[in-house]
């Protein structure tokens, strides 16, 4: 089991949403309002006078095997549109 | 749930909301009524009262002192005039305008209520007299007859009035011109005296003769009938088989006197294109709308026409909507324009169709939302509603711009359009209520104006925040639901080129001019980052140079307006006879039928004096004699002709001038009724006890300033002295003969003017009978002395006897104002401007010397004026200090909202620039202009302060924050400003009948716009990088000394 930590741009809620039912995973818990900048490009999401963009975070623990679908999936949607901002991380879970 | 988050989820309600606001408000459009101006009460009330036998001294001293007295305490007053006639004092009250008429008239009767007792014995109760407009005729017609002239008045009075008194908001429908029927008897003296007769007996004889009576009731068995003697002449014609006298065998009425069954002797006449004919005024109730009542009239009027004799020819004289019609029908042209503009300016700043609709649509959305106001609250559609429209038409759209602009950015960046709408909204929805704030600090002040210039902004206030309210909610919802409709999301991997090849040759060329532009603006930025004391020197000598200009700028009040009306008046030196009158009338009239024969289309004037016992309530208000002509002339449409009507009255006054038998007389552009749009006029004001100082004094003035270029029409209140017979009896002699005064002067009155004996009846209407000396025994003075009086007793006595008819001087009436007496001195303005006239006239003060005693004040217009132009000046210091304050909070700053303050002097520069660009003068709406720019100008700063300011946070360099973010904005900037200018410049063109009003603030508005903006889309970024220079500098050096003093430890 991996722990899936996506953190994208508000107006990608419902791609993300979209995808993680596509590939049927049911839970998750969703942060709205978090604040973030990426680690090299990108605009800051701070929702602040300059930075008006804000985030979300999804966090979901997926198979083993569904992983690297999800990587994928993530991946191309940042693909679609880079200037938006979508990033996801994978770690093991001990437990569930 | 935000709730720009809400519509774009229920797309369904927001377009049903949207959709039911439109319907109110098209609802209200056709409901509402047209005006010229907003509604308002006159505010004048006049109490009368009436002092029998006393001279205007006697009254002044007597009756007008005590009533000024106790008026001058009541509540609101802003003037108290009065006028003190032989036996009749008149005090006018002149209230704060927008007061409650009702409450004052009140107060002032119980004022008057107190102080009824103090009056001296004799003087009649107060009478309270309220001015109102529907005084004002709103339509007169002249009729011309030929075979029906001699029952002119009854015809007009039973086909004509009484069907028009019955529509509703008619007031009162009054024939003048047109003579009465009478009935006399003109005896003849001798014959009278041969058979002992008087006036007085033959007059009880006919009245006695004329009856019909009751007699009772009358029973024959079970029936009962009614006994009825009736007397009444069947036919004038009986009248004169009456017997007055049985002295030695019956004497008729026509032994002794003519009986004529005709029309009034003298009455006033009235000339229609030089036909004699009848005048009809109509009136309207008080409250109703005159254009709704002139539709139902026009109506009414052909039912009417078919009705008369086919020899009545009715043509319209004057009719007061037509100028208000054309001038909302212009203005209303000018608004489309406005429209096609900012449509325009849209497309070619957006380059693309789905932009541009999202965008317009907030237009009629916004500005059809103020008809459901207009509605709501009983006003009406006049210049000021709709100006409000006009200025608001370009501003509408700034909001949805700002909104639709950040959402598209986020759809280029590859968000769906639903949330791009969401977001988007969401990071400017806070800017755009911030300058909507500001608009609102600018207009909601115009609410609480009050006075003249409450009257005519309040409207306007209300409007303009009411539209920028539905326009930010509007920005706020329709926008962004809007957007997520009609945009599409960005193709994937869509190239650069590729949505390149998408656009048309025409976006591509707007295309490159912009960015050309951007490139321009960013190359002068830079140059005036870097070189900021030339920058602003050059900027200070730019508004410096500016304010030079206001020295070939004149002022004004209210900006003339041509309404292809003029009336004026002629008067002949007092004493004058109607036929002279006339023949002066006469040749004026053919005067102006060949001088302007394409330009005239027709001319009524009345000569004469009304008869005393008419009911022309019109007539009565207005000044007459028979020394007097008044005449109002109708011009062709102003498209139609190439002289305006002041210079048409112009060459009129000319040509009067050269009269030698006119004393006095006035020309009046745009007739009474134009009130304060015929243009301005200037008044000295001679205050002192003494009239024969005064008067002269007066006199001295008319000399000094009908020298002066620009004053016309130059006249002094105070009448002349008129000649006239007084007949004095000499009261010993009188009581000798056993006679009394009144009963003296009664003889004396039923001889020369008549004695109504009775009435005579025919179709329910009645006719005067009357009986009077024969004309050829009331032409001289003998005649009159040679009138035969009749003591108690019977005894027969000559007037000449008891009393002599000398030829004296009616003293003036006695004018006062705020309890002195004073003369005035009025003009018209032609050609030049009140403060030009007002130093003109302070002048003139130096070189007459004005004895001890006697104040001089200067007057009129200028009055209004200085109210008004007070009144604006606070007006704009507190927009100011509200626009200020809301910058402030909306910065978090004192110093960047002070920056965004110096567009404020440049708006300044470009208005004074353009006033004089165009000849026009500082008046009430160009200052209106003038202040409504306080809050469009800065819009323009807050864009770009705010832009620099979010550059600044993100980390960037001062210069590099000024330069790339005054790049960015320079498209918004331009934009907006765009659509302000653009949907203004057709009220600064002044297309149409009545523009004259509104040009000037369009002409401002524009002019300060073009200006301010240019200015300060350098002048601020440079003021800005010295400020954030001058900070850092300060921060650098405390830096430092705290550094040293840690080194130093």
């Amino acid at each position: 089991m991996k722990a899936a930590f996506i953190a994208y741009n508000q107006a990608f809620v419902d791609e993300v949403e979209q995808i993680l039912h596509q590939l049927n995973i049911r839970g998750y818990t969703r942060w709205v309002d978090v604040q973030g900048r990426g680690t090299k490009t990108g605009e800051p999401h701070l929702g602040s006078h300059a930075w008006p963009g804000k985030n979300m975070a999804t966090l979901c623990i997926v198979e083993d095997a569904i992983a690297p679908i999800l990587k994928k999936r993530i991946q191309g949607l940042d693909h679609s549109a880079p200037e938006q901002g979508i990033r996801v991380f994978f770690w093991e879970t001990m437990d569930v | 749930m935000k709730i720009y988050e809400s519509s774009v989820k229920k797309p369904v309600l927001v377009s049903i909301a949207f959709i039911a606001v439109m319907i109110m408000g098209i609802f209200s459009y056709s409901k509402l009524s047209v005006d010229l101006m907003p509604e308002f009460d006159m505010n004048m009330a006049i109490a009368i009262v009436t002092y029998p036998n006393a001279s205007s001294e006697d009254v002044e001293n007597n009756v007008t002192k005590i009533l000024e007295q106790t008026l001058s305490t009541v509540n609101d007053l802003k003037k108290l005039t009065s006028t003190s006639k032989d036996n009749v004092s008149m005090v006018t009250v002149e209230f704060e305008w927008g007061t409650d008429m009702d409450d004052a008239v009140n107060d002032m009767r119980d004022k008057l209520e107190l102080i009824k007792m103090s009056l001296p014995d004799g003087a009649s109760s107060p009478m309270i007299f309220k001015l109102s407009t529907d005084m004002m005729p709103v339509a007169i017609y002249a009729v011309d007859a030929q075979e029906s002239m001699a029952g002119l008045y009854k015809i007009l009075d039973d086909n004509m009035s009484n069907p028009l008194q019955r529509i509703e908001g008619v007031g009162s429908v009054t024939i003048a011109g047109a003579p009465e029927r009478e009935i006399v008897a003109l005896v003849d003296p001798n014959k009278m005296e041969a058979y002992n007769l008087t006036v007085e007996a033959i007059g009880a004889r006919i009245a006695a003769e004329n009856l019909n009576m009751p007699s009772g009731k009358y029973y024959v068995g079970n029936e009962s009938y009614n006994l009825r003697i009736e007397g009444e002449f069947k036919e004038s014609d009986q009248l004169k088989d009456i017997v007055v006298s049985n002295n030695g065998g019956p004497i008729y009425l026509k032994d002794i006197a003519v009986v004529r069954d005709s029309l009034q002797e003298k009455v006033q006449e009235s000339y229609i294109n030089g036909k004699k004919g009848a005048t009809v005024v109509i009136s309207k109730q008080n409250g109703a709308n005159s254009v709704d009542v002139m539709n139902k009239i026009n109506k009414a009027l052909p039912q009417i026409k078919k009705n008369l004799p086919s020899d009545i020819q009715i043509t319209e004289v004057m009719n007061s909507t037509d100028n208000i019609r054309n001038s909302v029908a212009s203005l209303e042209e000018t608004i489309l324009l406005a429209f096609l503009f900012v449509v325009v300016v849209i497309m070619y700043f957006l380059g693309e169709w789905r932009s541009a609709l999202i965008v317009v649509i907030t237009i009629p959305v916004s500005l059809i939302g103020a008809f459901i106001y207009l509605f709501a609250t009983g006003n009406t559609l006049n210049i000021i509603s709709l100006s409000a429209l006009g200025i608001a038409i370009g501003m509408v759209v700034d909001d949805a711009i700002v909104v639709m602009e950040n959402v598209s950015t986020h759809i280029s960046r590859g968000a769906k359009p639903r949330e791009a709408a969401i977001y988007g909204t969401n990071e400017v929805a806070v800017s755009v209520v911030a300058t909507t704030l500001t608009l609102i600090a600018v207009f909601f002040p115009f609410t609480m104006l009050s006075g003249m210039a409450g009257i005519m902004f309040k409207q306007l206030g209300w409007m303009m925040c009411i539209i920028m309210v539905v326009s930010t909610v509007s920005a706020l919802t329709l926008t962004p639901m809007l957007c997520s409709l009609i945009y599409k999301q960005k193709e994937k991997n869509a190239s650069k080129q590729q949505t390149e090849k998408k656009k048309n040759k025409v976006q591509i060329i707007i295309e490159k001019q912009l960015t050309a532009l951007d490139n321009a603006y960013e190359r002068l930025l830079t140059w005036a980052v870097n070189h900021k004391p030339t920058t602003i020197i050059v900027s200070t000598v730019i508004f410096v140079l500016s304010l030079m200009l206001t020295k070939f700028i004149g002022t004004d009040f209210v900006p003339a307006s041509d309404n292809a009306m003029i009336s004026g008046s002629i008067e002949l030196p007092a004493g004058a006879s109607v036929e002279r009158s006339k023949e002066i009338a006469t040749r004026f009239y053919n005067y102006m039928k060949t001088t302007y024969p394409d330009e005239m289309l027709r001319m009524t004037y009345t000569v004469g004096s009304p008869s005393e016992d008419s009911d022309n309530s019109f007539a009565l208000m207005q000044t007459s004699g028979d020394n007097y002509i008044s005449f109002r002339i109708k011009l062709k449409d102003i498209k139609e002709r190439k002289r305006t009507i002041f210079e048409i009255s112009e060459l009129m006054r000319k040509e009067i001038a050269s009269y030698p038998e006119v004393a006095k007389s006035t020309v009046t552009p745009g007739g009474q009724q134009g009130g304060m749009t015929g243009g301005s006029n200037i008044e000295v004001q001679i205050y002192g006890y003494d009239l024969e100082k005064t008067t002269k004094l007066a006199n001295d003035y008319k000399a000094g300033m009908s020298k002066i270029d620009g004053l016309k029409d130059i006249t002094i209140s105070r009448k002349d002295y008129t000649p006239q017979y007084n007949i004095v009896f000499d009261r010993e002699k009188l009581t000798a003969n056993g006679l009394d005064f009144a009963t003296a002067s009664t003889f004396v009155r039923n001889r020369m003017n008549g004695m109504t004996a009775s009435l005579y009846r025919e179709d329910g209407e009645e006719y005067k009978i009357k009986v009077r000396y024969a004309e050829e025994f009331r032409k001289s003075t003998e005649d009159i002395e040679n009138i035969t009086l009749y003591s108690t007793t019977g005894r027969a006595i000559k007037l000449g006897e008891v009393a002599k008819v000398v030829e004296k001087f009616a003293p003036p009436e006695i004018e006062r104002r705020d309890r002195e007496r004073i003369v005035t001195v009025k003009a018209t303005l032609y050609g030049t401007t009140i403060d030009k006239a007002k130093a003109a006239i302070e002048q003139l003060n130096e070189n007459l010397s004005i004895p001890s005693g006697i104040s001089v004040e200067i007057g009129g217009s200028l009055e209004d004026q200085q109210d008004t132009f007070g009144d604006m000046g606070l007006l704009a210091v507190i927009i100011i200090i509200l626009v200020y304050s809301v910058m402030a909070g909306e910065f978090e700053s004192f110093r960047s909202p002070f920056i965004i303050m110096f567009s404020i002097p440049f708006a300044l520069t470009g208005m004074f620039l353009s006033l004089w660009l165009t000849g026009q003068t500082i008046n009430m709406m160009s200052l209106i202009g003038a202040i409504m720019l306080i809050g469009i100008v800065v819009k323009n700063g807050i864009v770009l302060v705010d832009y620099i300011n979010l550059n600044r946070e993100r980390g960037l360099s001062i210069v590099t924050s000024i330069v790339s973010g005054g790049k960015s904005r320079l498209r918004p900037v331009l934009m907006t400003t765009a659509t302000t200018v653009l949907g203004m410049l057709p009220m600064a063109l002044g297309i149409g009948e009545g523009s004259e009003l509104w040009q000037p603030m369009g002409i401002v508005i524009v002019g300060g716009l073009l200006v301010s903006t240019l200015v300060t889309l350098v002048l601020i970024p440079t003021l800005y990088g010295s400020f954030a220079a001058s900070k850092l500098n300060r921060q650098r050096r405390s830096l430092r000394k705290k550094n040293r003093k840690e080194v130093i430890a």
